[in-house]
C-alpha cells in the first residue's frame, strides 16, 4: 500500500478517535530512594543467575578472565577488540585458547557463522550497568560484535564500576541520542532463560548459559 | 467458525481438562512473581502513569509518529513497507524473501505474524520456516496453536513434550525439562547460523530514531536479527512511541507485568541494518507496518486497546482465562485484551461473544501496566452486540423486561415478591442448587442461598419507626 494513503487513513481515524485523557505526569522522572549501587547491582545480578566477580584492579582483570574461562574448560573464545582492561585476549591466547574471528565477510556468511558453533567463551566490555535490574548495557559497533555475548555458552563481561547506574529509564534519559548513533545495543539481564516447559527455569536455551561479570575498580 | 462454535462451547470442552489445569498452575506462578517485583519497585505507580500517558499520546499522534519513524529508519538504511491487510503483509514478506533468495527462515515470537498467518502462507511457497522461541518451536512441531501470549505451550506437560520430541526429532524419550531444553538448543543452533532471513515482531518502535525494540528471554530474538543476511520485522501500526526515553519508561513496566522479571533477559534495540564499521548484523532490514483493521479500531470506541503493550498480565489476572485457558477464545489474541482486540480487528461476526467471556471484576484493569479501561470497553462491545440484535431471544426479552420493571418501584416490589416465592419453590434446605432453563448453566458451579421470605421493602414498611 502506498505510504501516503496508509498514513492519511490513520490520520483520519485519529480525528474521530475517543481516547481517554492521559494522566498528568511531571516532566522529571520519579527518583528512587538512595542506595548502595554496588551492593544492589551485585544482589540483583545474582538473583538472575549471573556470577559477579571482583572488584579487581585493571591490572588483575586478564588473570580473572583466564581463571573463569579455564574453569569452564574453554578451548576457544571471541572477544571485543577494545575492552576496559588491556591484555585480556593475549592472556587467553597464552593460556592455550584459540581465538575465533568475528568479522562477518560479504560472501560466505553461513560458512563464517558455522565457525561459531565451536566458540566456548565470549568476552565483552559494557557501556553501563543498571543496578535495579542487575543489567549489563552492551553497545555494539566497530570492533564490538553482537555475537560475542550471544553465541558462546559462556559470556564474560568486564564492567568499569564507575559506569553503574540505577534503572533503564534513568540511564536512557541521560543520553537520549545514543540509540540513533548505534546500530545495535542490548540490555543483558542474566543468562538466556526460558520457562516454556511447565514454567520450570531453564538456563542457556539459545544464548549463553553462564554470564560472568568481572567488576573493575 | 460456524454458528455453533462459541466461546462457551470451546470453554466447556476445555474446563476441567489437564490443559486448563496446566494453565491455572502456570498463571499462578506468573502472578506471584509479578507481585514481588511490583511491590519492591517504589516508583512502579509513577512509571505506570507515565507509561499510560506515553501510550495514549502516541495513539493520538499516530500518523505523524509513523511518518517520522519511516523517515528515520530509511535514513539509517532500512526499508519501510505499508500493509493494508493480512494478505498484503504476507505478500510483502514473500516478495522480500523471493528477491533476496531466502529459502531458510528463522522466526522469533510475533503476534502479528500469527494474526496474518504468515507461516502457513510461506510454507505454501516452499519456504522453510522455523519458529525458534522454545514454546513456539514446540507448538510448531506439535502442529498446535499457542495458548498464552507469553508462555505458548503452557497447556502442555513435560510428558507431552518428551513424546513429541521423540516422535518428531528422533531422540530418545525424556521428560526432564533440562534435557528437553538441551535437545532444542542443539537442534536449532545450526538452523540459526545457516538461515537466510530472520522474521521478528516488534515490541516497540521509536519514531525519533527509527529504532526497533525486541524483547526476548531466550536470545532467539537476537540470533535471528544478527546471524541471517536479511531481517524482516512485522509491526502492528500502533506499536510506536515518540522518543527513546519514552520507550525506556514503558520497558520498566513491561517485563515486571509480563513475567515478573525486572527486565527481560535481552532488550534489543536495533537502528537500521549493519553499518560500514559493524562487524556483524544483517545487511538488509525491512519493517512491514500492518494496519489490518487497526485504523478502524482507532476511529471507534475501543481505540484505547491499541495502547496495549502485550504483556499478558490481564490474561493471568482474569478468572475466566484462568478457568478456560487461551484456546477457549479461538483467536490469536486471548484473555480480556483479546476479547477487545479480536472483534476490533476481525469484526463482531463471529467474535461478538468474546466480550461476554468476562465477569467484569476489573482485575485486568488493575494489573494493566498502562491502565487500559478494559471493563469499560467490554461493556461497550456488549452494548454494540445487543444493539445489533445478536443476543439470544430469551436474554434480549429478559433484559428489556428487567430494564422496564426496575425503574418502577411498584412493579419492582411486585417482581421481588414473585422472585422470593419462586426461589422458595426451587430451593431445598435453604439453598437453590439447580435452576431450570437458562439458569441451569449458572447453577452448575454455584449455589444460591434461598431468598428471604419477606423482601427488604416489605420489612421496612412493616417495621419503620418501631
Amino acid at each position: 500500500m502506498d505510504r501516503d494513503v496508509f498514513l492519511t487513513r490513520v490520520g483520519r481515524a485519529s480525528m474521530t478517535t475517543r481516547l481517554p485523557d492521559p494522566p498528568p505526569v511531571s516532566s522529571a522522572l520519579p527518583e528512587l530512594p538512595e542506595t548502595d549501587l554496588l551492593a544492589l547491582f551485585r544482589a540483583r545480578a545474582q538473583s538472575v543467575n549471573a556470577v559477579v566477580h571482583g572488584p579487581v584492579t585493571r591490572h588483575g582483570a586478564p588473570r580473572a578472565v583466564v581463571a573463569i574461562a579455564t574453569g569452564h574448560d574453554a578451548g576457544s573464545f571471541m572477544a571485543w577488540d577494545e575492552l576496559p582492561a588491556s591484555g585480556v585476549a593475549s592472556a587467553l591466547l597464552a593460556a592455550g585458547l584459540d581465538r575465533v574471528d568475528h568479522l562477518v565477510p560479504e560472501e560466505g556468511r553461513a560458512e563464517h557463522n558455522l565457525t561459531y558453533l565451536n566458540v566456548d567463551v565470549g568476552v565483552t566490555g559494557a557501556q553501563a550497568a543498571l543496578a535495579e535490574s542487575g543489567t549489563l548495557v552492551l553497545v555494539h559497533g566497530e570492533g564490538k560484535p553482537r555475537m560475542a555475548s550471544l553465541i558462546p555458552e559462556v559470556h564474560i563481561a568486564l564492567l568499569d564500576l564507575s559506569l553503574l547506574d540505577r534503572t533503564l529509564a534513568h540511564w536512557a534519559h541521560k543520553d537520549p541520542e545514543l540509540v540513533a548513533r548505534t546500530t545495535n545495543l542490548v540490555f543483558v539481564t542474566g543468562p538466556s532463560r526460558t520457562g516454556d516447559i511447565e514454567q520450570q527455569l531453564n538456563l542457556g536455551v539459545h544464548g549463553p548459559r553462564h554470564v560472568h561479570i568481572v567488576m573493575i575498580r | 467458525m460456524s454458528e455453533s462454535v462459541t466461546f462457551l462451547s470451546r470453554a466447556e470442552a476445555l474446563i476441567g481438562t489437564r490443559e486448563a489445569e496446566a494453565v491455572e498452575n502456570g498463571v499462578r506462578s506468573f502472578l506471584a512473581l509479578r507481585e514481588r517485583v511490583v511491590d519492591e519497585f517504589p516508583i512502579m505507580g509513577a512509571m505506570r502513569s507515565r507509561a499510560r500517558a506515553i501510550r495514549l499520546h502516541s495513539l493520538s499522534h499516530l500518523d505523524r509518529l509513523l511518518s517520522h519513524f519511516a523517515d528515520q529508519l530509511e535514513a539509517a538504511g532500512g526499508r519501510v513497507h505499508w500493509a493494508d491487510d493480512a494478505a498484503e503483509a504476507r505478500q510483502i514478506a514473500a516478495d522480500i524473501l523471493e528477491r533476496t533468495g531466502s529459502k531458510r527462515v528463522v522466526k522469533s515470537k510475533s503476534m502479528v505474524s500469527e494474526e496474518i498467518e504468515l507461516n502457513h502462507h510461506l510454507e505454501g511457497l516452499g519456504v522453510d520456516v522455523v519458529e525458534t522461541d522454545l514454546g513456539e518451536f514446540i507448538a510448531q512441531l506439535a502442529g498446535d496453536t499457542p495458548s498464552h501470549i507469553i508462555a505458548p505451550v503452557m497447556h502442555m506437560t513435560r510428558q507431552d513434550i518428551g513424546r513429541l520430541f521423540a516422535a518428531e526429532l528422533g531422540v530418545p524419550y525424556t521428560e526432564d525439562p533440562f534435557e528437553l531444553n538441551r535437545i532444542a538448543r542443539e537442534h536449532l543452533r545450526a538452523v540459526f547460523l545457516e538461515a537466510d532471513a530472520g522474521v521478528s515482531g516488534v515490541n516497540m518502535a521509536v519514531a525519533e530514531s527509527g529504532s526497533l525494540i525486541l524483547v526476548t528471554n531466550e536470545g532467539n530474538g537476537r540470533l535471528i536479527t544478527t546471524a541471517p543476511r536479511v531481517h524482516i520485522a512485522l509491526m502492528g501500526m500502533e506499536r510506536i512511541v515518540s522518543r527513546w526515553e519514552d520507550a525506556a519508561v514503558v520497558l520498566e513496566t513491561l517485563a515486571r507485568s509480563a513475567t515478573g522479571q525486572r527486565l527481560s533477559v535481552y532488550t534489543n534495540v536495533i537502528t537500521g541494518p549493519r553499518r560500514e564499521d559493524d562487524p556483524d548484523g544483517p545487511e538488509e532490514l525491512h519493517v512491514i507496518v500492518v494496519d489490518n483493521g487497526r485504523s478502524r479500531v482507532l476511529a471507534g470506541e475501543t481505540a484505547e486497546i491499541l495502547a496495549c503493550i502485550r504483556c499478558g498480565a490481564c490474561l493471568n489476572a482474569c478468572p475466566v482465562f484462568r478457568t478456560a485457558g487461551g484456546h477457549a477464545y479461538g483467536s490469536v489474541y486471548s484473555g480480556p485484551m483479546g476479547a477487545i482486540v479480536t472483534p476490533g480487528l476481525h469484526g463482531m461476526e463471529p467474535w461478538w461473544d468474546l466480550p461476554y467471556a468476562s465477569t467484569l471484576c476489573g482485575a485486568c484493569e488493575e494489573v494493566c501496566p498502562v491502565g487500559i479501561q478494559i471493563p469499560r470497553m467490554l461493556l461497550e462491545l456488549r452494548r454494540q452486540a445487543a444493539s445489533e440484535g445478536r443476543l439470544p431471544g430469551w436474554l434480549e426479552k429478559g433484559m428489556s423486561r428487567y430494564a422496564k420493571t426496575s425503574v418502577e418501584p411498584a412493579k419492582w416490589a411486585r417482581a421481588k415478591r414473585w422472585a422470593s416465592r419462586l426461589g422458595a419453590l426451587v430451593s431445598s434446605r435453604g439453598w437453590i442448587r439447580r435452576l431450570p432453563g437458562p439458569g441451569r448453566g449458572w447453577t452448575e458451579s454455584r449455589d444460591l442461598p434461598k431468598p428471604a421470605r419477606e423482601t427488604f421493602n416489605d420489612w421496612w414498611s412493616a417495621n419503620r419507626g418501631s
